[in-house]
């Protein structure tokens, strides 16, 4: 509680200090403030994890939330990092912008430790509006504007199944508390048949706001027409929490086994359309930053994996999952930043013989594309075999068998920027990094190369 | 109970009309008898909290304010920009399998005899705000943080830019 | 620290150190680089001259290891799963310790032929360095999941070394090479993954990756999918045969067999001369040893099962590599396709499954490590002068270049399988085991052998046929008295090389036991085993 508390109080704070003209001071505080909500949200840490739920059972703030709240508040660290200088380039509001960024991070921690549907609700309602602003702010680029509009009425749309979902669920069970609808599953012997549609109508709902196929349309316009630094943040620390959220949902209220029987099917369903739209739609791209968003969706595939292995494990699988992969994007959206703001453009032939130039920019990039593809002594290596480990345990070969398939597709299109930054020489220009970005950079790539190799560090976290 | 039946069908009616309607204003003006027949809904309900709020707020204060912005635009003409066929047609099996879905579920209920509340008092004023302050008031609390946000938000995007690009 | 882990590890350091010492001592790279890999080189000796090879037989038993190191590496709780317990796992056995010998002298001659590289050092050397790495862990990991990641660890600083200072399709080839060993080895990790839910930990009861637990069909847990009494079927497919194709076609991608060769030619047309020699020299053998290591010895039963299409995959291997080499004009190619050629010698002796055959498969693969070594070697001395490698661009070179044409013919005659080479025994042995399987085991027809011996049979019409072209008659030349004139003798560093890859081929020519009385145990111990069922 104390870290969203913190948080909000921050996001206030930052809002004067843009209403007194201290801009120079904007990013410090921020930053400073992130660092002492991780020391918070570490205090929480328990060891014999026996954590109870507080206000009545709306919040539950365990080891499961410290961890996906670290993860969310050190990537929001680490991007917040990159956007020096970078509000400033589209309009003079910039104290508004970490304040809606602050209050999106809010949001994010109340999904990672809900315990009750209301608070997913007002979680996600939180995350979005302050999403739907940011995708916009570039006001006058029709791009931004398209991606604002568009992702604003699909997740209003969204946002309309999972309160739908949410209201069924409760019209089954009788309770938003999600230990009650536990033992409504556990108790009753015949469940209503609107909990079924209140589960499929939920699993939409979040679907949708983690871009799975076949609710993925969004995405690719999305991220594209949002700003750089903002569709980091999306593709990154959202999904992730959108995950968080799923995992909780479904391991402590919707596991038993008759219920697992019915959503289980669903989820292999979608989880196989986005491997496989995601990756080959990503195949034909021929821009860095619409490659990811389509990969990303690709990625939603995987960590579904998680859901349909769905065991105590899990949580440790996704929170590797999500961890390698937010850690590797931002690498990669930091150096799309670098190259589209002096170069202009992020087709892939830009990137062609940045490896000589800029040695560290294009080792990271690099290091941060097999962590994606999943090459070994990465961490995207390790999350993926955590995901095909859940699903081998629990008989899914043919599922497997077709990821594996669409990890080598994977490995083709992360590999062809390498390709570019090495093999293809091209007359250019040193591109210029800044400091900050070369923290970020070094930080992330030696984060996730020990993640890789040696990932007992952090998946005990949980 | 017949008095249900006939307030529901009205909601229906009137819904399908706001998506029928050709004219922007018509579909507004639609939707605000839809409200009013729900709002007439939640009397029946007992939840007379919920109905005095959906009566002023929706029915109201949004309803109204976006007939004015709808006719400050000048968007009454048929303006609507043609639909392929084949997302229409997706459009209907999507909703025909959303619907199906739902109907199949609430029909297998088989709970056709009349909703009686076990507590009649628990749309009231005093209750509702017993259950807010008391077991949801941290939702309510954080409530606070989304109307903020979006106030920002709404700010930020509505303000002129002084500096021109 | 054991020695394993200092030959592992030594060359990673090298890397490291190269990779922080400033831009202006790059002409000092190589050199770091060679003292890395010359320790390497009297290292691997002392351990060949310390290596028991009667008392320590090994393949299943971790007691009859050496140099064994076994520490906890990566140890996650999973909740029902049990915990994910993976090992830092190593020793070496009859089977392996050839192999760390041969690596570290390849790698010596890799470096040493690497004076022709002029671009991005710093990036070579650490990405040799790298590879060394990679191939060393690989050869000495026991531990499934460890070999896994050494096996994956090759891959990348191939990639680059072919995509950055290949020819002029290397774009094509790096990807290629890559695309295709992956393919293989991700299905590898799915079979990993199933037999450590299948095997257990005799003694923690834990899962376990440990390779000598899945050789044990006693710790195989009842009902699991590869247990051997379950006959668990995936697809319609029993699922221990299954696995075994699963792991014998990622090793075959690296030997390679036949249908899935096709990365090989290109592969080494593209790269530089020292990357050429490794992927001949010891990549391919890589192959051939997870099929011994791995296939042969935790799918006992399937490879008894598939022996006669392995021996047939051998056989058209050799006749098929052959029949390639003899039609091409590249002098490079021609190399890349005899080594396909070679190597079906070695997949024919495997699949017989007797002490002959296996033997001559080992030998087989050492042999040709040296061999192919010199050949691309040979191959460098030409094109680093002139860059041409084409047959018909070169005639008479004897009047030139003697020196050179008498290494080329010691090399020639040598892996034409020539008496007293290396490559004769070898491949007497893995024919001799194809022929006496018939009535040992029964596992492969004589006609296999018979086709076999075709294959010696036509390597000495390419090679000779090469060697005429090339090297005798009158001196004629593509590029005229520009290319005579830059193509001098060779010098004394090749020479080097040259003369102690012949003394390597002669020595084990004419001293066979130097390389079978150290393996003999293990071999003798894993044909038990298959046999064990």
């Amino acid at each position: 509680m104390d870290v969203i508390i913190t948080i909000s109080l921050l996001a206030i704070l930052v809002l004067y200090l843009g209403l007194f003209k201290a801009a120079k001071a904007l990013l410090p505080v921020t930053l400073v403030g992130l660092l002492v909500a991780l020391g918070l949200t570490f205090n929480h840490w328990d060891l014999a994890n026996n954590t109870k739920s507080i206000f009545s059972g709306m919040l539950l703030f365990n080891n499961f939330s410290v961890a996906f709240s670290a993860l969310a508040i050190i990537s929001t660290f680490l991007i917040l990092m990159l956007s020096k200088d970078y509000f400033e380039r589209i309009s003079a509001n910039v104290a508004e912008y970490y304040t809606i960024i602050l209050f999106a991070l809010t949001g994010i921690i109340i999904i990672a430790s809900y315990h009750n549907l209301s608070m997913l609700f007002i979680g996600i309602e939180i995350m979005s509006v302050s999403l739907y602003i940011l995708t916009g702010i570039k006001k006058r680029d029709y791009a931004s504007n398209e991606a604002a509009l568009k992702y604003f009425l699909m997740g209003a749309f969204s946002t309309g199944f999972l309160l739908f979902g949410i209201t069924l669920l409760y019209g089954a069970s009788g309770s938003f508390d999600l230990t009650e609808i536990r033992n409504y599953v556990a108790s009753s012997e015949e469940i209503s048949p609107i909990f079924y549609a209140g589960i499929l109508l939920s699993i939409i709902g979040l679907c949708f706001k983690a871009g799975a196929a076949p609710f993925h349309f969004w995405t690719p316009d999305v991220y594209e027409g949002a700003p750089t630094l903002i569709t980091a943040f999306m593709s990154t620390v959202v999904k992730t929490a959108v995950f968080a959220a799923f995992l909780r949902l479904f391991y402590i209220s919707l596991s038993s086994v008759t219920l697992q029987e019915f959503w289980v099917p669903v989820l292999v369903v979608l989880a196989s359309l986005s491997l496989l739209i995601g990756n080959i739609t990503a195949v034909y791209q021929q821009h860095f930053k619409r490659m990811l968003a389509y990969s990303s969706i690709s990625h939603v595939g995987y960590l579904l994996f998680a859901l349909i292995a769905l065991s105590s494990a899990s949580d440790s699988a996704v929170f590797l999952y999500a961890a390698a992969y937010t850690i590797a994007s931002i690498i990669a959206f930091a150096a799309l930043m670098v190259v589209q703001k002096q170069v202009g453009n992020d087709s892939f032939d830009n990137f062609n013989g940045l490896g000589r130039k800029n040695p560290l920019l294009a080792l990271t990039l690099t290091i941060s594309m097999l962590s994606l593809a999943g090459i070994p002594l990465t961490a995207g290596f390790i999350g993926k075999f955590m995901m095909f480990t859940g699903a081998l345990s629990t008989y899914h070969t043919a599922l497997t068998v077709f990821a594996v398939l669409n990890a080598i597709v994977g490995v083709f299109y992360y590999l062809r920027v390498v390709v570019a930054m090495y093999f293809k020489d091209a007359e250019r220009n040193e591109l210029a990094v800044p400091v900050y970005f070369k923290i970020v950079l070094v930080v992330s790539t030696l984060a996730t190369i020990i993640i890789g190799v040696y990932p007992g560090f952090i998946a005990d976290l949980i | 109970m017949n008095l249900f039946y006939f307030i529901a069908f009205l909601s229906i009616f009137f819904s399908l009309l706001v998506i029928f309607s050709k004219n922007p204003v018509y579909s507004v003006l639609y939707l605000i008898v839809t409200f009013f027949t729900l709002t007439i809904h939640y009397i029946l309900l007992n939840a007379q909290f919920l109905a005095i709020v959906n009566f002023i707020v929706y029915m109201g204060a949004i309803m109204v304010l976006f007939l004015f912005v709808l006719m400050l635009l000048n968007l009454n003409e048929d303006s609507e920009p043609m639909k392929s066929n084949l997302i229409k047609v997706a459009g209907v099996v999507a909703g025909m399998c959303l619907l199906v879905t739902l109907v199949g579920s609430f029909r297998a209920l088989g709970d056709s005899d009349p909703l009686i509340l076990k507590n009649p008092e628990i749309g009231l004023v005093k209750n509702l705000g017993k259950v807010l302050f008391d077991e949801f008031l941290l939702p309510f609390e954080i409530s606070s943080i989304l109307l903020l946000s979006a106030m920002v938000g709404a700010v930020l995007l509505a303000k002129k830019d002084p500096k021109k690009i | 620290m054991s020695l394993l882990s200092l030959l592992i590890f030594l060359p990673l350091a090298a890397g490291l150190l190269i990779l922080v010492l400033p831009y202006a001592w790059q002409q000092r790279y190589k050199y770091v680089a060679l003292a890395a890999v010359g320790i390497q080189v009297i290292m691997s000796a002392f351990i060949y001259l310390n290596f028991d090879g009667n008392a320590f037989s090994g393949i299943d038993a971790k007691s009859k290891y050496q140099l064994v190191e076994q520490v906890s590496w990566i140890n996650l709780q999973l909740g029902r799963l049990g915990s994910l317990q993976i090992d830092y796992f190593l020793g070496i056995d009859g089977l392996s310790m050839p192999f760390l010998v041969l690596s570290s002298v390849v790698m010596f001659i890799a470096v040493l032929s690497s004076w022709e590289i002029k671009t991005n050092l710093k990036g070579y050397f650490a990405l040799l360095m790298l590879l060394n790495t990679a191939i060393m862990g690989v050869f000495c990991a026991l531990d499934f999941f460890l070999f896994y990641i050494f096996y994956e660890l090759m891959l990348l600083p191939l990639y680059f070394l072919i995509g950055m200072w290949g020819g002029a399709r290397r774009e094509y080839a790096a990807i290629k090479f890559f695309l295709y060993t992956l393919f293989g080895s991700v299905f590898m990790l799915l079979v990993i993954i199933g037999l450590y839910f299948s095997v257990q930990d005799p003694i923690t009861g834990n899962h376990t990756f440990n390779m000598l637990h899945m050789m044990n069909p006693d710790n195989y847990i009842p009902g699991s999918i590869f247990s051997a009494l379950a006959e668990q079927q995936i697809f319609g497919i029993p699922a221990r045969l299954l696995g075994f194709i699963v792991l014998f076609i990622a090793f075959a991608i690296k030997v390679p067999i036949v249908p899935l060769h096709t990365w090989l030619p290109d592969a080494h047309v593209e790269a530089p001369t020292p990357v050429s020699i490794i992927l001949a020299g010891i990549l391919l053998k890589i192959g051939g040893y997870g099929i011994l290591r791995i296939c042969m010895s935790i799918f006992p039963d399937a490879a008894i099962d598939s022996a006669w299409w392995l021996g047939l995959i051998g056989v058209v291997s050799i006749i098929y590599g052959a029949l390639n080499a003899l039609a091409q004009n590249d002098l490079k190619r021609m190399i890349a396709y005899s080594s396909v050629s070679h190597m079906g010698f070695v997949l024919l002796g495997i699949a017989s499954i007797t002490a002959e055959g296996i033997s001559g498969a080992m030998l087989q693969m050492i042999s040709h490590g040296f061999l192919s070594t010199m050949l691309f070697f040979l191959v460098g001395v030409i094109y680093n002068r002139v860059h041409s490698r084409y047959i018909h661009d070169f005639r008479g070179l004897a009047l030139i270049m003697p020196k050179y044409t008498t290494f080329i013919m010691i090399a020639f005659f040598a892996s034409l399988g020539l008496p007293g080479f290396s490559a004769f025994i070898a491949e007497a042995f893995s024919l001799i085991g194809a022929f006496t399987s018939e009535s040992v085991n029964g596992l492969l027809p004589r006609w296999m052998a018979i086709c076999g011996s075709i294959g010696i049979l036509l390597s000495a019409a390419y090679l000779l046929w090469t060697l005429q072209r090339m090297f005798f008659g009158k001196t004629r030349l593509m590029g005229g008295e520009d290319w005579k004139s830059k193509l001098t003798d060779v010098n004394g560093r090749e020479i080097f090389v040259l003369t102690s890859l012949t003394v390597f081929a002669l020595l084990l020519g004419i001293l066979p036991s130097l390389a079978f009385d150290k393996m003999n145990a293990s071999v003798l111990e894993l044909i038990r085993l298959v046999n064990l069922k």
